[in-house]
């Protein structure tokens, strides 16, 4: 009889953990899909109190794993998305992106105009920019003093085993194709051939492929040189302020990302609100003192300190914009890179 | 008599919509996109083609196989090693202490094993407390590189995977019958003697049930290699997740899997034809 009773007690626990998940709930709601680590979230609390939304907030890390999740979910399981530059040029291909309404942001003038009508979204009809990000060689000025101008440079052989890489396949094979003089969105596979060499060439002095936190490396000494995202270099500053930043003369990969929301979203109304509430110069504000990405908001950034405007990690020069290159979708030829990168590894 | 039987599906019943939802029908799906063609935008053009079969066969990812399955095979040698002692040390002490024991084994299961690898981080490296304590003690002057190399990889995979060893291995030792040890001794066979003629022999299913239990794995787990390993190598693992994370090529990813659960099948296949029972697998 006891063991007929602890069968059914694990029965039912199975049962309802199967069952689960199958509730309604009747007060308003956004779901929002953004990247790990790039809204505080005491900025989601207050959105909460102040609007009454309930904020449901998931996290991916690339941009195909949010492709991924939003063209695999249910229609209408995401509110609002931040997707980047080439993939919001995939998502109007292939029509996963509703309209963007303008006039349901009174905030939106707050944008400035530098930032607008990009090339993947003319007339920012289905995107609004968010911040932006670009790559910069962070260098420890405790242990390496020499000069370093170029991605040529990290090839020094006194650098073994002393450089950290962001873990990301488009970005590091861009970088060996810039250093050798070649687009970095090529599909010639000449061009490949050459970035391959010199990634292998580079190799004795890779320690790590890292893009959670790369960071840590400088910060823990254990590599003084780090190519990786403006806003991790600011932060690694701030623990460390013999960290020098250098934007190599080859050129930097930029990332924009963008407020888009999925076509089908069932709470249009409230994604609006929340991207109206971001776009708020004192809510930025908080967004960009946390995570020091490059800020597009023109009312944001009268309000923001010296720590942030006279770092050129968090605050990029418009001349790096400017002479910077975007990932662009390359469509079928990311198998050629993706072959690359196993021979790489 | 019929109601009982009743009663028993009913209770089994929970086990298939288990298995067949959250096993056999996700597999059958990977199976069927493996023969699909990737529109390289994360979806799939659902036309036969077998050329994800013919891709695998590259080179370059013969080498990910090659590599994967050396540090999977050095992985379970090293927890062969630690795990023979450790059992037959335990297998000697009075049945209570057995189970504090084996129960400390799992102790680390009740903690998620990615934030134990954080754990490692924090000994590991070069500011690390492994390296402190030996340059404090004059052991070492220089750091020693303990990971973001193969030594990292190694002492995750071996850290995660030794339950997994532990385990099936225990409860094969706990069968041998003392007597025949006693006899072996009596007989005059030194202690190497009784440990490979009498030991081993009696503890090959769950000597080949843990190596089955680490090895796969061991070719998978990409966040050791990741994190321990500074994302240097790639191994089987990291392509699947690289397939549908980056390069949007499900279908090579799926078929990736299926060469992977194939050859796990071979392994079975050749311990059956060896005289291993499939019983023996599934533990005491």
């Amino acid at each position: 009889m006891r063991n007929i009773m602890k069968i059914s007690v694990v029965y039912c626990l199975f049962m309802a953990f199967l069952l689960s998940g199958c509730s309604k709930q009747d007060t308003k709601v956004v779901n929002v899909l953004n990247w790990s680590s790039y809204i505080p979230d005491s900025v989601i609390r207050s959105f909460e109190k102040e609007t009454g939304i309930q904020v449901n907030y998931s996290t991916y890390s690339s941009n195909e794993e949010c492709l991924a999740k939003v063209s695999s979910a249910k229609k209408g399981t995401y509110d609002l998305i931040f997707p980047s530059d080439y993939m919001i040029e995939i998502m109007i291909k292939r029509e996963m992106l509703e309209l963007l309404d303008q006039t349901q942001l009174q905030n939106v003038g707050n944008l400035d105009t530098f930032y607008l009508n990009q090339s993947f979204d003319p007339g920012n009809r289905y995107s609004l920019p968010f911040v932006m990000a670009s790559t910069v060689i962070a260098v420890n000025r405790d242990y390496i003093s020499d000069e370093i101008i170029s991605y040529q440079d990290l090839l020094n052989e006194k650098y073994y085993n002393n450089i950290t890489l962001i873990d990301d396949q488009r970005i590091i094979i861009g970088m060996a194709l810039l250093a050798n003089g070649y687009d970095m969105n090529t599909t010639d596979e000449e061009a490949l051939e050459v970035a391959k060499d010199w990634l292998l060439q580079l190799k004795p002095n890779i320690k790590a492929f890292d893009s959670d936190s790369p960071k840590n490396f400088l910060v823990t000494e254990e590599a003084d040189i780090a190519v990786l995202w403006n806003a991790e270099a600011a932060l690694a500053y701030q623990e460390n302020n013999n960290i020098e930043f250098i934007y190599p003369k080859e050129g930097s990969a930029l990332s924009m990302d963008n407020f888009a929301i999925p076509k089908g979203a069932k709470h249009q109304s409230e994604a609006y609100q929340f991207i109206d509430y971001i776009l708020r110069a004192d809510v930025m504000k908080k967004i960009i003192e946390s995570y020091p990405y490059k800020n597009v908001n023109q009312a944001t950034q009268t309000l923001l300190g010296t720590d942030y405007l006279y770092n050129i990690a968090s605050n990029i020069p418009a001349s790096i914009i400017e002479s910077g290159f975007y990932v662009e979708n390359i469509g079928e030829s990311v198998k050629l890179y993706d072959k690359l990168w196993a021979e790489i590894k | 008599m019929n109601s009982k039987k009743l009663w028993k599906f009913f209770f089994i019943c929970p086990v298939i919509i288990y298995v067949s939802l959250l096993i056999a029908l996700p597999l059958i799906y990977i199976l069927l996109i493996s023969f699909f063609q990737s529109d390289y935008y994360g979806g799939m053009i659902s036309t036969f083609t077998i050329q994800n079969y013919i891709d695998v066969f590259d080179q370059v990812y013969i080498s990910v196989f090659l590599k994967s399955i050396f540090i999977a095979g050095i992985t379970t040698f090293i927890c062969i090693l630690i795990s023979y002692p450790f059992v037959l040390a335990i297998s000697h002490k009075k049945p209570r202490t057995q189970k504090i024991l084996m129960t400390l084994v799992m102790v680390p299961f009740l903690t998620n094993s990615l934030i134990r690898m954080y754990g490692w981080l924090v000994l590991l490296r070069k500011s690390g407390v492994i390296n402190q304590v030996l340059m404090g003690l004059g052991v070492i002057q220089e750091p020693l590189s303990l990971m973001y190399n193969m030594i990292g990889i190694i002492i995750g995979m071996v850290y995660t995977l030794l339950p997994f060893m532990i385990l099936p291995l225990y409860s094969s030792v706990s069968t041998v019958d003392p007597y025949l040890l006693e006899a072996s001794s009596d007989l005059g066979a030194s202690k190497m003697k009784t440990f490979f003629k009498i030991i081993v022999p009696q503890t090959l299913p769950g000597l080949f049930n843990g190596s089955l239990m680490v090895f796969t794995p061991a070719l998978g787990y990409f966040f050791i290699v990741d994190i321990l390993g500074g994302g240097k190598m790639m191994i089987l693992g990291n392509l699947i997740k690289n397939q549908f994370l980056t390069a949007r090529n499900w279908p090579f990813g799926a078929a990736i899997s299926i060469v992977l659960v194939l050859i796990t099948s071979l392994v079975i296949i050749a311990y059956r034809k060896l005289g291993g029972k499939m019983e023996d697998l599934g533990g005491a």
